[in-house]
């Protein structure tokens, strides 16, 4: 436990004395501001987009993800640019704890924001148990964004560009909002898209609960395999 | 304290060996030297031993158990000093080192201050470590290495990037070591490093170790018994170091003129490695 708190300890220096990594942590707020206050606006000034209630949820709960993706990732990728990371190979940490040490704290905070969020947007009232589970499916994204990342790239420019191809990746199941019924899980092979799912679903007056369960039991089964074999690829690769 | 056995490795993607079968032992309290160009395989034995590649073939042996027994514990008793500074740029050098002494169960036995000042960076102990030199990196690497009073210590390429005085203090502080008992392994392709600290040397070309000797020993055995006396002259002559005392010849020679120089024939050791390997360090 102790290691946890030095390495986040750590890990926010190290975010709070980089400039560009520092502008990523008042993100949260912005999105906060644009889904209480900035979309209940136009949702008043343009009723066509109450249709779109689901969408605006679901947008602002996967954007809640990204800004621990952004700055842990390009953390790591920093420590394997500067070959920091091979220190963390020769000192007595387990590279699960090492992991976990890493990635709890990241976690923990975008659930945290997730609930936040989802018990503070006006438009739907989701019960706290849905939430709750939603939102820790949610930030599932940001430890399978980092690790993701990290077993690909090898330094900050490749961060960058893989960066932007992950945050396309992470939205690709968006579209399931505008395609016909039928067609709905196609994009069921990225884990992203139930999550989505689950959204829509308690963004709705009456959600079916069946199919709640279910579509967030894939989610965390999904995400759980990804995680697993990301995690292998990342162990491989970023003490060495 | 180490042994190694037939040892094998290749790289996942490589079409042939980096190692190709080395043997060698590494006594308690011994500083045991790699030499060789770049690429023969030293820091991929080095990174073998700490543990940072798996899937070698062979048997290798520390502290009479073997290495893939060893848990994290193992890294409780070595302290690794890379060939390249690696760092937080963003934090100071202390704030690096408590970072990684926090992960020993030992804490640091060491005075942080007091081996700050034994590399002169004790005015740098609260720097950020992006505006150190390399030299100072480097030296914030060889305390960071034995910070946690580890018995065994690996050091690639210990004085590359440090000015001839720190360099030279870098070496006292690895004599010092020996000399209270810890096990050093050096990688390194400088002969004149290798030569003033090693007990012995190991000579690594293409994954293959040529020979394993003293520097002393080897010196001698590929260099000449004899002496070579330079007059003020210019004159210049070798004499067989048997019997030197009583050689009339050598005995003339040194009172027929003002004597410039005399020094033994016996051979550096990059002649040595040219010598038994047939390459030169520079490759």
């Amino acid at each position: 436990m102790k290691h946890l708190f030095i390495l986040a300890g750590t890990d926010f220096k190290l975010i709070f004395r980089d400039p560009s990594l520092r502008a990523f942590l008042f993100f949260p707020i912005m999105l906060f501001a644009i889904i209480i206050w900035f979309v209940p606006s136009l949702i008043e000034k343009y009723e066509i987009l109450e249709d779109y209630i689901p969408l605006f949820i679901m947008v602002g709960a996967v954007e809640n993800t990204q800004m621990f993706s952004f700055i842990s990732s390009m953390v790591l990728i920093d420590e394997k640019e500067t070959q920091v990371a091979q220190m963390y190979g020769i000192v007595p940490l387990s590279r699960i704890q090492f992991l976990l040490f890493r990635l709890l704290i990241p976690y923990s905070f975008t659930v945290l924001l997730n609930v936040i969020l989802l018990l503070t947007q006006p438009f739907v009232h989701i019960s706290f148990i849905y939430i709750l589970l939603i939102s820790i499916l949610t930030a599932l994204i940001v430890p399978a964004y980092v690790l993701g990342i990290n077993s690909i790239v090898k330094n900050r420019m490749e961060g960058m560009i893989y960066i932007k191809a992950f945050n396309m990746l992470v939205l690709v199941p968006f579209a399931a909002f505008f395609v016909p019924e039928n067609f709905k899980h196609v994009f069921g092979f990225l884990p992203t898209h139930w999550i989505l799912q689950s959204i829509e679903l308690v963004s709705i007056e009456s959600p079916q609960n069946g199919n709640l369960l279910l579509f967030l039991l894939i989610g965390f089964v999904f995400f759980a395999g990804v995680i697993y074999w990301l995690a292998r690829s990342f162990f491989k690769k970023h003490f060495s | 304290m180490i042994q190694v056995k037939d040892l094998k490795f290749q790289y996942p993607g490589s079409d042939s060996l980096t190692l190709k079968g080395l043997d060698f032992n590494i006594e308690q309290g011994e500083i045991f030297g790699f030499l060789g160009p770049s690429g023969a395989g030293k820091s991929t034995v080095q990174k073998i031993l700490y543990k940072i590649l798996s899937g070698y073939k062979g048997e290798v042996m520390v502290k009479n158990k073997a290495l893939n027994k060893w848990g994290k514990d193992y890294f409780e008793q070595i302290g690794v000093g890379f060939e390249l500074p690696n760092h937080y740029l963003k934090l100071t050098g202390k704030e690096n080192l408590d970072l990684f002494a926090s992960f020993y169960k030992l804490k640091s036995q060491r005075n942080l201050e007091q081996l700050f000042e034994q590399v002169d960076l004790l005015d740098a102990l609260n720097k950020p470590v992006e505006a150190y030199s390399k030299g100072m990196k480097m030296r914030l690497n060889f305390i960071r290495a034995i910070q946690h009073d580890p018995d065994l210590i690996y050091l690639d390429e210990p004085t590359s990037g440090l000015d001839p005085v720190n360099a030279q203090k870098i070496k006292q502080l690895i004599l010092e070591l020996k000399a209270k008992g810890k096990t050093i392994f050096i990688t390194t392709h400088s002969m004149h490093t290798a030569d003033e600290l090693c007990d012995r040397v190991a000579f690594i070309v293409d994954g293959e170790i040529r020979i394993i000797d003293s520097p002393q020993n080897l010196k001698t055995k590929y260099g000449k018994e004899a002496v070579n006396v330079k007059l003020k002259t210019g004159e210049n002559q070798e004499f067989p170091l048997k019997e030197l005392g009583c050689n009339t010849e050598f005995l003339q020679f040194i009172k027929q003129g003002e004597i410039n120089r005399i020094h033994t024939m016996e051979a550096t050791l990059d002649e040595v490695f040219i010598n038994v390997t047939g390459k030169s360090l520079g490759v």
